[in-house]
């Protein structure tokens, strides 16, 4: 730890609101990322499956393998990972690494399948695969979630909708990936996808207020500040630049003067939608600030 | 049993005595304090003062830290103790943002107090030993349990504001000082069931 990590450590003690920098700063962001690249592989593994597109299932595959590398990366003895999956009973991290174990060894099955003939093992392979992939994918999509609701030093993130949220992200982020396979390949239904993303982002918005609405007004001091963090504070640049504009405002002016869903254009929405959910984790991870330690005010002595 | 620990706060004048114990006996690297004590100042001239409030792992009956863990490295030690096994620990820091008392720390990489001048021969005999890459915090001292001693920071207080025993017991010294005083816990509404109590100031 050097010097300047160190003195921030002991500010961050003394101050009333500590916030969380575990996640999401220093090596903690490669947390972010993981869950980031993690919940599109598993919303796009689904949609790809649903819609019947090979390349968008390669993709998945392709960003669940980097979601896992970048989530041992984060880690402070990764050559220990296989341990994770000991207690699956009750850690959400756990399932995790077991839902995305299995999503990427299904992957392997299933894949090779979908572009050269197999044989007679082919539909053994298929079958095996596709449900150990599926059951991995929609591990993945749930974990991440609950993960942070498990933590109850956050009250922010010790929300009940957080899981909703996180799997309304990967169906995002599963839409933004087959918009862009969409624009490379072709072979996926523009209209109806362009659609279906302004709907599932009208539920992540509405999820979002919901959990900042209740924050702001049920929560505890740390999960009001945590909305401070968000609205006005430390992440405010994060949440509007990131979420609000790149994530919301560049797809919605795409959609409103593209007359028709050009090959470009659909990339564009990807891309952007995509970067605004990274965004979005990125600052809701961000504000989360811990329970301050204070002794109960019906303890207290009068001075 | 289940061993717990009562901390008067009427007696604690902050003099951070259980912190510096805790440090020499462990000899925790920068940044890592497995015992602390948080000051803050409350109410306004004249009618100000300064709160004291001594914190470390509150050993929790349900800990939350221990339900995260995906490796089991923390987990549930003789006498309701709660552990760490640094041998299973992966540092994916899930503990850390699960405890409501903010009492865990990382070791990311090793550290001296005294940077470019390396470590001094007490860091080397007593920090090093700790891993790297882990998660840590206070687990009563079991070593110095183990040996029939108390915990450093109740050894060590100068005004005896820590009293360390069995909860079970309903006749022991911690038992009857939450009984008779009052006891609370810090953030009861977690439902945690923490092992370290709290007399009023």
């Amino acid at each position: 730890m050097d010097t300047q990590r160190y003195n921030q450590l002991i500010s961050d003690l003394r101050s009333d609101y500590r916030p969380q920098r575990e996640w999401g700063e220093g090596k903690g962001l490669l947390m972010v990322v993981g869950h980031f690249l993690v919940g599109i592989a598993g919303g796009a593994w689904l949609l790809g499956t649903l819609y019947g597109s090979a390349w968008t299932l390669v993709l998945a595959f392709v960003l669940g393998g980097l979601g896992g590398l970048v989530h041992l990366a984060f880690l402070g003895h990764p050559e220990r990972a296989v341990g994770m999956m000991r207690h699956w009973r009750t850690s959400w991290v756990s399932r995790g690494f077991v839902g995305l174990s299995l999503f990427l060894l299904g992957g392997v099955l299933y894949l090779p399948g979908q572009f050269v003939a197999l044989g007679a093992a082919g539909p053994a392979l298929n079958l095996i695969g596709g449900v150990m992939a599926m059951l991995g994918a929609l591990t993945i999509i749930g974990y991440m979630g609950f993960a942070y609701t498990a933590s109850k030093a956050i009250p922010f993130w010790n929300s009940p909708l957080h899981p909703a949220l996180y799997v309304a992200y990967a169906l995002r982020g599963g839409i933004a990936a087959l918009l862009i396979v969409g624009a490379v390949k072709g072979g996926v239904p523009a209209e109806t996808l362009l659609k279906l993303w302004i709907g599932v982002t009208a539920v992540v918005g509405l999820f979002f207020i919901m959990e900042l609405q209740g924050a702001a007004t049920g929560g505890n001091v740390a999960a009001k500040q945590s909305v401070h963090e968000i609205l006005n504070g430390r992440v405010s640049m994060v949440f509007y630049g990131g979420t609000l504009i790149v994530g919301l405002a560049v797809p919605a002016l795409l959609l409103a003067t593209s007359h028709a869903a050009s090959a470009a254009v659909m990339a564009l929405i990807g891309i952007a939608s995509a970067a605004g959910d990274f965004f979005m984790k990125l600052s809701t991870v961000r504000a989360g600030v811990y329970l301050p330690l204070v002794i109960p005010a019906r303890h207290h002595r009068r001075a | 049993m289940r061993l717990g620990m009562v901390i008067d706060l009427k007696r604690c004048m902050a003099c951070y005595g259980c912190q510096m114990s805790c440090k020499t006996e462990h000899g925790t690297p920068p940044g890592i304090f497995f015992a602390r004590v948080l000051k803050r100042e409350e109410g306004t001239y004249p009618s100000n003062r300064m709160i004291f409030l001594p914190v470390l792992c509150n050993h929790c009956e349900d800990a939350p830290c221990v339900d995260v863990c995906p490796t089991e490295a923390s987990h549930y030690a003789e006498h309701g103790i709660v552990d760490i096994d640094h041998d299973k620990c992966v540092g994916c820091h899930s503990c850390m943002v699960a405890c409501p008392y903010t009492n865990r720390y990382f070791r990311d990489e090793k550290q001296h107090y005294f940077g470019a001048a390396g470590p001094t021969p007490y860091e080397v005999a007593r920090s090093d030993r700790h891993p790297e890459g882990v998660v840590m915090k206070c687990n009563f001292c079991r070593p110095r349990l183990a040996e029939g001693k108390l915990p450093a920071c109740v050894d060590n207080c100068a005004a005896l504001a820590r009293t360390f025993g069995d909860l079970d017991d309903p006749n022991s010294a911690v038992s009857r000082l939450i009984k008779e005083r009052g006891g609370f816990t810090l953030h009861p509404e977690a439902g945690t069931g923490p092992n370290v109590y709290y007399l009023a100031p």
